[in-house]
């Protein structure tokens, strides 16, 4: 289990500074959908069955879909290369960044001897996670069923056929 | 790499717990970053990911620690749902902003008017 979480955590790090990094739009959405699918077996791995479910479909699957569709209703790849360039030039700082942040972030754990709580692995999570969503957090229910209703709406206005 | 450091050469208190979090903390850096520099309107969208998959994989490690990962995954399931909508919104007014103006930039979007 460790060796998976470890490589599904490399795997994620790496493909989310590749969707940064990379200059061609359709392979940085390739690689953020690398990125979810690591993160969901991160989660499904850790016993977030629900979280990597939703993960692995919605966020690997559909943004992945629609970001490509973005891509080939715009035709950018072709059409933006001189822009994506100086972006590329913008963006060669940031392996830099990274490194010095995380060097930073081990030393300050390594320092302090920071350490987290055995971490448990509660069970029968499934019914837990339906009591929970019903009961104690209905109000995120209602709240996500109004961001729907919101993005749907807003997806109609802006793709509105002018008369 | 990560198993070298976490098992291999076996750093006191620096197992899988430690790495998610600094995993974590250096995606949000490089998301904000993505956002910071890039003027591409689908770029500043796959930042935007990239730092809310970070926060996703910090609030299931809150909840793995604190025994309560049901509580985190009902979290998780609004962030992904929000996460999508912000998604295809900004993807419709990227592709609504390349029809009127040809490109993607987001200073384009200070020369609209109404």
């Amino acid at each position: 289990m460790d060796a998976v979480i470890y490589l599904s955590l490399g795997v994620m790090l790496v493909a989310g500074v590749m969707a940064v990094m990379l200059p061609s739009m359709t392979k940085s959405a390739i690689a953020l959908a690398v990125a979810s699918a690591a993160l969901g077996m991160i989660l499904y791995e850790l016993g977030g069955i629900w979280a990597a479910l939703f993960e692995i479909s919605v966020c690997s699957g559909l943004v992945t879909v629609i970001l490509i569709s973005a891509i080939s209703l715009s035709n950018i790849d072709k059409e933006e290369l001189p822009k994506v360039y100086e972006d590329k030039k913008r963006m060669a700082l940031l392996p830099y960044v990274l490194i010095a942040g995380g060097v930073m972030l081990v030393a300050v754990a390594l320092w302090a001897g920071f350490t987290l709580p055995v971490a448990d692995q509660a069970a029968n999570l499934g019914t837990y996670l339906r009591g929970i969503l019903w009961n104690n957090r209905q109000v995120d229910i209602w709240g996500q069923i109004i961001v729907l209703l919101t993005g749907a709406v807003a997806v109609v206005v802006l793709f509105r056929e002018r008369d | 790499m990560w198993f070298c450091l976490g098992s291999v050469i076996n750093l006191p208190g620096f197992g899988w717990e430690i790495m998610m979090l600094i995993i974590g903390f250096l995606l949000i850096i490089a998301g904000a970053y993505c956002i910071i520099r890039t003027y591409h309107l689908l770029k500043i969208i796959i930042g935007m990911e990239i730092a809310m998959k970070a926060v996703t994989l910090l609030i299931i490690l809150a909840g793995l620690v604190n025994g309560n990962l049901a509580l985190a995954q009902s979290f998780v399931i609004t962030i992904i749902v929000i996460e999508v909508v912000v998604a295809v919104v900004a993807a419709g007014i990227a592709v609504s902003l390349y029809k009127k103006y040809g490109s993607m930039e987001i200073r384009n979007l200070r020369k609209l008017k109404g």
